[in-house]
Parts: structure tokens; C-alpha cells; sequence
């Protein structure tokens, strides 16, 4: 409970009332589990973000070795049904969302110059409750079942693939009435409503959360046009997330009162609306569709210029097309839903409204091409990272403006066109530009460089592989292979480009060991990344490596965009960038003072509370699905008192305890000299 | 609640990082609402208002006039507890927190009673789809006055056990506060649109 | 704080009480008059909400502060309640009357 004016401590005996004794070290197994750092929570993320990959991997080849030939029988229709929901539900909530969450944790405080997020233990309870969320969603593979036909056609695996078959597989969208109990008997699409519910929550934390850092903790002279790309795109996220998690929340919750207490907000022969659920889904689905992509706009805006020396083309022009996308993404959820009976005048709009996403994403497009025009480019992995980005979500914008035609449209919806599109967008555009982050900020994390040519090797493979997966679906679909099917038939004449897309899907499988293979090996064997390793443009990049604990010694004041930038490099007559006469000196010195503060520097205390909460909510989430069973009671009883146990310990235990002889509100005074000109800059 | 207070940390935008936070939450409290009063719209017209099983032929509107009287008053003993302790009156700060929290128990008593007195006359969950918006809504309120009451027994315990509440809590009973008048007004909106316009 | 000097006395906020419990008054009030004589809904409703809208705006500029706050705080609450009115209203009407 510490705030500006930290009390004496006589005043607040917290002590004899906290539950554990506070935990002390932040070192081994404990010190990740008790965690307040920034950084840690990024790189925990970041782990459980990838472990998720594999896992939506696995069930993409699933699905491909299914369809890889006609009338398979690999997959029975239920455990295909469970896989393609599962590969969906994982890779948007469990892979890339957490992912994204990793860098904005990791990196949005250093490229703000501050030591940490506003609310650090709200931060842990983020990623402890999307954890436990994860956790429990996947649970569903142990202890779901679903009425749907099981019985697995695998050799010997009957006992698996039937697992496989008890997960949720009503689709990551969750259409209803088919997510009804009607429909969906058992417990699977509880786990997946539930689920989501939890880690939905988590979001909206930290979405708080990092708009609050944003605009509070920027370094001084860190005004919001100085801000890097990559923060900017995390506020918009943020923003996003803010607003439309609510109305997903309302409707998970309605889904499960339908199916837990027999409301019928969405069973037709109660009188519900199937169609409601699809607004409310679509009006956070769509924005859902930025959150997933505009991480990726901001990485791959910090690495374009970096490796093209070159200041970043028409900074403000990104900065405003991506917040006019998240605008406009609010107002164009019906183009998922012309195939629904909406009204003529909606299509006709929502149609409009889709193409007018085109021009802020164009404007971003040529200005990244910009960047990179006439620049000194170094083909970096990285930087091959974001041109594949830049490339492959042309290719996915594009024929993303061709269904916003509604003509158009309902040819292709529910063809395996929709599928390639979206995969262009989201495998070629979010996942790329996340990789381009992973290979960049990879020497910031560990210190260490990775393997040049293991990480070329890795581009290649995930280039060739992602266009040899995805590109041919768009025939396939225009061939009129649908969408969300178990199996096609001889006869169909789809042979071939399936076949293709089969070995596309292992080609990335591949791709994916590479970089985990050059990701152990270079952490522990790497060369040393020295300091500033890209000659790098941004205030991070002034930290020794790995990162300090406190971050910045003593925080930076910031004068330009590309602050670091401008500090090492001046121009010459001719207006080309040169190093300034005492660069060396400069480096050195940034070096010597970031590994030496002057001063004791406090840091947010470790606290067990953030992880109980989220596993008391697991408990929560559990007893709401085994409502019905009877025990569902006790569960949530027993999670809420774990979770509301947790708050009360928390709100009496400080953020940071003081060290000996230090009394922090001594200090609290310089406080009040805040309000630079930022506060009037936010207003205007 | 936490917060991060170092002596060389300022808030760039002048706004406590506490008091941001919480209004950024309630704005996003807007959509979760505004969808729940929605399903209210979209389903009441379903069935005309003569129908036998239509809520408006349950509503008793003097009984939910006077509890959103009180709710309403209780904004202002709100007010008043947040007011009291920024001039440093401990003590009043104390009573009018208690007396906010006894008229938010005052109002889920009177949430309670309606509730049990429509299931008796033939309402419920699964009778109609209006009938599931009204009760999903009413009842998300309700858990917020709930929720809010918590709060407001917490400070008030604190308050008890230590005499006063500091400049920290102090900041506590504003956001508590804040996030008070945000259920009110939303039953402003409530007893409006569900109650008064048929 | 900044907001110190004009804040309101508690014998303001009583008095914006009593205003609110006025206000209400007239909306049950208005309840009652489309109910016994011949007023019709069309003409009350608008009535009615211009109430809420009053009574709301007058809890959030005073009871919230948020008349003495920095305008962000305005700006962030009314970006909410601006979305959630303008994207509900077309899911309404477009389920409504398409």
C-alpha cells in the first residue's frame, strides 16, 4: 500500500498481520515465482508464450497431416473439430497475445526510461492469472469431455485421440447456438468460455497498467512525440484491450449462463438471438484482429531503422495511422458476419468502412518502405525478419481488401481463401514481426548474440515454408474447399496444393526447431554481445547488457526522438549522419555509469500474493464449470478465499521494503516537483 | 493496489497513477455495462408490453423509486466521507463511509427482495430472453454495489483499527469513491431505461 | 491538489443532493402522468432521459470532480461512454430493424 508519501512505518504496523514472512531473495525457482521486475515477468511471458506455440503447432500439423490426403481417417471429425479450435484459441489468446504482452512488459519501461510499470504487483497478478487462465483452458485435454463421437483412428492411441476429442470444438470464435449445451454437450466448451473469461481478465490488468506507465512514468523530456514506435503501438494495443475485453466479457458470461443456468440470450427456441452473439463476439473479435498485429507494426518499426540507418520515414505518419487503425478497427466488426442475414444498408457500410482500413495500413506500408529507401541496410536476421513482415502482410492486407467487397465476400467466406488471408496477416505479419523483436532484443535479454546463420537458416525455412502453407489455400479456396471440414474427397481435385500445404506446414515445424536450437545454444554459448551491439537508436539501448536489475543508474533525460541516436551521431555538412569526435568516450562512459549508480536504488519488493491470486482464480474458474456437478460450489469457495486471502495480504503488505537506516518518505518531498510540460502536452 | 513510489519517479500527466488507472477502468466499465443494458433493448420489445410475462407488468415501481433513492443518497454520504476526511475529520470521515456501505446493504436487500418477488410471481432466468437480460444486468450491479460495499467495510475497518486513515488511504476512500458514484450512475441509467420507460 | 480552491462545501453537495432527489421525483413523477392522463410515452421519453442525462452528468461533474480535474480524466471517461453508446446503437438497430 505505498504511495506517493510512504507512512512511517509506526504508523501502518504491517508486520504482524502479513500471512507469510515476506520473501527476500530474488534468486532461483522462488525468485521467478515472487517476481515484481518488469523484466522477469517479460521473459516468464515470453517462455510460456513459446511453450503455447508448440502446442498450437502441434495441432496445426494435426490438421494438415488430416487433410493431406482425401478421405483420411487420421482424425475422426471430433478430434478434428477440438484441434482447429484448440490451433486457433492458443495461437490468438495463449501465443501471440502473451508474446506481445512479453516485449510490452520487457521493453516499455527502458524505452521510457523508467525503472518500472506503475502497478508492479498488478503486473505479476497479470501474467500469474493469464497462467493459471492458460493452464486451466488447456486442462481441458485431462478432464473435458464432449458429447461429440469420439474414438480416434490412430494406431493404438485410441485413449489420446479421444482426449484430443474432449477439447473445446466449437471454433475460436464460438458461434452459437453450436457452443450451447444443445450442441456441445459436457464440459469443453465450459473450459473454453471460462477460459478465456480469466484471461481475459489478466488483459485488461495489464492493459490498465500500461497505459497508466505510459502516461506517467516517461523519463523526463519524454514527450509522447518522442516516444518510441514501438511504445506508441503499445498504448494503441492497450487501448484496444481496454475497451473491447468488456464486451467480449459480456458475452462469454452470457454463453455461460446459457449453458450453466439456462438463460437463453442466444437459443433460438428460447426466443435468444444466435446473431447477438456474433456482434458481440466480432465487436471485440475485430479489434482483437490489431491487438494481434499492431505489436508486431511497432517491433518491426524500431528494427526498419535500425538496420537502415536511417531515421524512422514519416515518424508521426505511423504513429497516427496506427491509432486511426485502432479507431476505425472499432467500427468494422459486421464485415465477419455478411453471411449472417444482416441488413443491406450494414453490408454496404461495414464494406466501406473495412476499405478505409486500407489507407492507414498503406500509409504505414510505404513509409516502412521509405525507411528503408536509400538506406545503408544490413541484412541482419532481424531485420530479413521485417522485411518478410513488411512483404507478407502486403500479400495478406490485399487480399483482405478483396472480402471487404460483400459479393466478393460470400464467394469466399468459409473457403480455404479466409484461411490464407488471415495466416498471411497473422502467421506472415504478427508472427514475423514478433520473431524480428525476438532476434533483436535477443543480446538486451541475455547478453549473448545468437547464431547469424542458424538465424538466416531459420528465416529462410519460415519464409519458404509459411508462403509453401498458405499461399496455395487461397487456390484451394477459390477451388472451393471449405473451411472448419475433416476431410475432402478424391474427387474434388485438390490433391496436389493439399499435398503442398502439407509439406509447407513441416517446413515451419522445422524452421521453429532451428530457432529454438540457436536459442539454447547461443544463450549459453554465444558470443559476447558487448554494449549497444546494432548501434541502435533508441534509449534502451544506452543500458548495459544483460539489463541491470534497476534499469536505468539514474534515469535519462531526453531531448529528441532517437535520443541515443543523437547522442552518438551528429551530421556533417552535407546533412549525412556522422559519429560525433568523442563517441568512444561517450559509450564508455554510458556503460561505466549504467553498471554503477550513485545512489541506493529501490526496487518493488517480491511478494507471493500476485501468484496466489491467479491460483486461487484457477480454482474459481474450475468450480464454475463443475457447477452443475455439485463440488463446483466448494471449488469456487475455495479459490475465492485463496484469491481474496491474497488481495487482503497484499493491501497490507508495502510495495518496497525500506533497507536499514533508509526511511523512503524522507524522500517522498522531491516528489512534488513533477509537472513538466508533459501535463500540459497530454491536455492539448 | 499498488503503486510505484520512488523518490525520482514523477507522474508525467500530473494525475495520480492509482486515480488514472481507476478512471481508465471505469470508462471501460462503459462497454460492459452498455452491452448487458443492450440485451435488455434488443429482447424487451420481443413480446408486447401487455403480455402477461412481460417485466413491465412485474415492475413495482414506488419500491425501486425508493431504492434508488437510496443509492442515490448514498453517493452524497460518499461524498461526504471523502469530504470529511480531506478537511481532516477523522471521525465524520468514518461515520459517512459506514453509512455509504449500510445503504448499499440497504439497497441489495431491496435488489434481493424485488428479485425474490418476481421469481414468486413467475419470472426467471429461462422464462423469456428480456427476463435473462434483466436479471444478468440487475444482478452484474448488484455484484458491483457488493464489491463496493467490501470496499467500503474494509476502509472503514481500517479506520477503526488504526484511528485514521492516512494520506495513503486517504487516496483508497477517493477511489473507492470514484468507483461508488460509477455504479450509481449507471443505475441512474438503469431505473431510466429498465424501469420508468416502458 | 490542485482543485483545493474551488472544491465544493458540504453544504454544496447536500444542496446538489437534494437537486438529484428533485430530479428523480420528476422522473417518477412523469411515470405517473403518462400512466393517469392522456401525456403519451413519445412525449415523455425524451423528457425522461434528458433526467438521466442530467442527473448523471451532475454525480460525475460533482460528486466524481471530475468539473475540477484535468481535462484527460474527462477525455478518458468520455471516450467509454461515447464508444459504448455509438457502437451499441448500431448493433441495435441493425438486429432491430435489418
Amino acid at each position: 500500500m505505498a504511495t506517493t508519501a510512504i507512512p512511517p512505518q509506526e504508523e501502518t504496523p504491517s508486520a504482524p498481520t502479513t500471512i507469510f514472512r515476506r520473501p527476500a531473495s530474488t534468486e532461483g525457482f522462488w525468485g521467478w515465482v515472487t517476481t515484481t521486475d518488469h523484466k522477469k515477468i517479460g521473459i516468464m511471458y515470453g517462455y510460456s508464450a513459446f511453450f503455447f506455440f508448440l502446442l498450437g503447432g502441434i495441432e496445426a500439423l494435426l490438421i494438415r497431416v488430416q487433410l493431406a490426403v482425401p478421405d483420411n481417417t487420421f482424425l475422426s471429425a471430433a478430434e478434428y473439430n477440438a484441434a482447429f479450435t484448440m490451433h486457433a484459441t492458443i495461437m490468438v489468446f495463449l501465443f501471440v497475445m502473451p508474446m506481445a504482452a512479453a516485449f510490452f512488459n520487457y521493453l516499455l519501461p527502458l524505452m521510457i526510461g523508467a525503472r518500472d510499470v506503475a502497478f508492479p504487483r498488478m503486473n505479476a497478478v497479470s501474467y500469474w492469472i493469464f497462467l493459471f487462465g492458460a493452464i486451466f483452458a488447456s486442462s481441458s485435454f485431462l478432464f473435458g469431455t464432449s458429447g461429440a463421437p469420439v474414438g480416434g483412428y490412430l494406431p493404438d492411441g485410441a485413449e489420446w485421440a479421444s482426449r484430443l476429442g474432449s477439447m473445446p470444438n466449437g471454433g475460436w470464435f464460438g458461434y452459437a447456438p453450436n457452443s450451447l449445451e444443445a450442441f456441445s454437450t459436457g464440459t469443453a466448451m465450459d473450459y473454453w468460455a471460462v477460459g478465456l473469461q480469466v484471461i481475459g481478465i489478466a488483459s485488461l490488468i495489464s492493459s490498465i497498467n500500461f497505459i497508466v506507465t505510459i502516461l506517467n512514468l516517461r523519463a523526463k523530456g519524454m514527450k509522447l512525440l518522442r516516444m518510441p514506435v514501438f511504445v506508441w503501438m503499445t498504448f494503441v494495443v492497450a487501448f484496444l484491450l481496454l475497451f473491447s475485453l468488456p464486451i467480449i466479457a459480456v458475452a462469454l458470461f452470457m454463453v455461460t449462463f446459457d449453458r450453466q443456468f439456462g438463460t437463453v440470450f442466444f437459443d433460438a427456441t428460447g426466443g435468444g438471438d444466435p446473431v447477438l452473439w456474433q456482434h458481440l463476439f466480432w465487436l471485440f473479435g475485430h479489434p482483437e484482429v490489431y491487438i494481434l498485429v499492431l505489436p508486431s507494426m511497432g517491433l518491426v518499426s524500431e528494427v526498419l531503422p535500425t538496420f537502415s540507418r536511417k531515421p524512422l520515414f514519416g515518424y508521426a505518419a505511423v504513429v497516427f495511422a496506427g491509432a486511426a487503425i485502432a479507431f476505425l478497427g472499432f467500427g468494422v466488426w459486421a464485415h465477419h458476419m455478411y453471411a449472417s442475414g444482416i441488413s443491406t444498408v450494414a453490408q454496404a457500410a461495414f464494406g466501406l468502412a473495412t476499405m478505409t482500413i486500407a489507407v492507414p495500413t498503406g500509409i504505414k506500408i510505404f513509409n516502412w518502405m521509405g525507411t528503408m529507401w536509400g538506406g545503408k541496410i544490413r541484412f541482419k536476421t532481424p531485420m530479413l525478419f521485417a522485411i518478410g513482415f513488411v512483404s507478407l502482410f502486403v500479400i495478406g492486407g490485399l487480399s483482405g481488401v478483396t472480402h471487404s467487397i460483400v459479393p466478393s465476400n460470400w464467394q469466399q467466406t468459409d473457403t480455404y481463401y479466409i484461411v490464407g488471408h488471415f495466416h498471411y496477416v497473422l502467421f506472415g505479419g504478427a508472427v514475423f514481426g514478433l520473431f524480428a523483436g525476438l532476434y533483436y532484443y535477443f543480446p538486451m535479454l541475455t547478453g549473448k548474440m545468437y547464431n547469424e546463420r542458424l538465424g538466416k537458416l531459420h528465416f529462410w525455412l519460415m519464409f519458404l515454408g509459411m508462403n509453401l502453407t498458405f499461399g496455395p489455400m487461397h487456390w484451394l479456396g477459390l477451388q472451393g474447399m471449405p473451411r472448419r471440414t475433416w476431410v475432402w474427397f478424391e474427387e474434388q481435385g485438390l490433391a496436389f496444393w493439399n499435398a503442398v500445404v502439407t509439406v509447407g506446414a513441416f517446413v515451419i515445424a522445422a524452421s521453429a526447431l532451428v530457432f529454438m536450437i540457436n536459442w539454447m545454444l547461443s544463450k549459453r554459448r554465444g558470443v559476447d554481445a558487448g554494449f549497444d551491439p546494432w548501434d541502435a537508436r533508441t534509449l534502451e539501448w544506452m543500458l548495459p547488457l544483460p539489463v541491470p536489475e534497476y534499469n536505468y543508474a539514474k534515469l535519462p533525460t531526453v531531448t529528441a526522438l532517437d535520443e541515443f541516436w543523437h547522442r552518438k551521431y551528429t551530421e556533417d555538412e552535407d546533412g549525412r549522419a556522422v559519429r560525433r569526435d568523442d563517441y568512444d568516450e561517450i559509450v564508455a562512459q554510458l556503460e561505466h555509469e549504467g553498471r554503477n549508480p550513485e545512489e541506493e536504488i529501490e526496487l518493488p519488493s517480491p511478494s507471493y500474493f500476485p501468484f496466489l491470486v491467479g491460483f486461487g482464480i484457477m480454482f474459481v474458474a474450475y468450480g464454475v464449470v463443475y457447477l452443475s456437478a455439485g463440488f463446483g460450489i466448494w471449488l469456487m469457495l475455495l479459490g475465492a478465499v485463496i484469491a481474496l486471502g491474497s488481495f487482503v495480504g497484499w493491501s497490507v503488505e508495502p510495495l518496497e521494503e525500506h533497507h536499514g537506516g533508509h526511511d523512503g518518505h524522507a524522500e517522498a518531498a522531491d516528489h512534488e516537483e513533477i509537472e513538466d510540460a508533459d501535463a500540459e502536452e497530454v491536455e492539448a | 493496489m499498488s503503486d510505484l513510489a520512488h523518490h525520482d519517479v514523477h507522474e508525467s500527466t500530473g494525475v495520480e497513477n492509482r486515480k488514472l488507472g481507476m478512471w481508465f477502468f471505469l470508462s471501460s466499465e462503459f462497454l460492459f455495462f452498455g452491452a448487458l443494458i443492450s440485451n435488455y433493448l434488443l429482447f424487451k420489445g420481443q413480446v408486447p408490453t401487455t403480455d402477461a410475462l412481460h417485466p413491465v407488468q412485474f415492475y413495482d415501481i414506488p419500491f425501486t423509486s425508493i431504492s434508488s433513492f437510496v443509492l442515490l443518497m448514498s453517493s452524497l454520504t460518499m461524498v461526504l466521507a471523502h469530504h470529511a476526511l480531506h478537511e481532516g475529520d477523522q471521525r465524520a470521515a468514518r461515520t459517512w463511509l459506514f453509512t455509504t456501505a449500510g445503504l448499499g446493504l440497504t439497497f441489495l436487500a431491496g435488489q434481493f427482495f424485488e428479485f425474490s418477488e418476481f421469481v414468486i410471481k413467475g419470472a426467471g432466468l429461462d422464462v423469456l430472453p428480456v427476463w435473462s437480460s434483466f436479471f444478468v444486468l440487475t444482478g452484474f450491479h448488484g455484484a458491483h454495489v457488493f464489491l463496493g460495499v467490501v470496499m467500503l467495510l474494509t476502509l472503514f475497518a481500517t479506520s477503526v483499527r488504526n484511528g485514521e486513515l492516512s494520506e495513503a488511504q486517504g487516496l483508497n476512500v477517493e477511489l473507492v469513491g470514484l468507483y461508488w458514484h460509477f455504479v450509481d450512475i449507471i443505475w441512474i441509467v438503469i431505473f431510466t431505461i429498465i424501469y420508468l420507460i416502458p | 491538489m490542485a482543485e483545493n480552491a474551488t472544491m465544493p462545501t458540504t453544504k454544496m453537495y447536500v444542496r446538489i443532493a437534494l437537486l438529484l432527489a428533485v430530479l428523480t421525483g420528476i422522473e417518477v413523477a412523469l411515470f405517473y402522468i403518462v400512466e393517469l392522463t392522456a401525456m403519451t410515452q413519445g412525449l415523455a421519453n425524451p423528457l425522461l432521459i434528458g433526467l438521466a442525462v442530467a442527473k448523471f452528468l451532475i454525480v460525475v461533474g460533482y460528486f466524481m470532480h471530475l468539473k475540477y480535474e484535468k481535462p484527460l480524466l474527462s477525455r478518458t471517461f468520455a471516450i467509454g461512454a461515447v464508444l459504448a453508446g455509438g457502437l451499441y446503437t448500431v448493433v441495435i438497430a441493425d438486429i432491430l430493424l435489418g
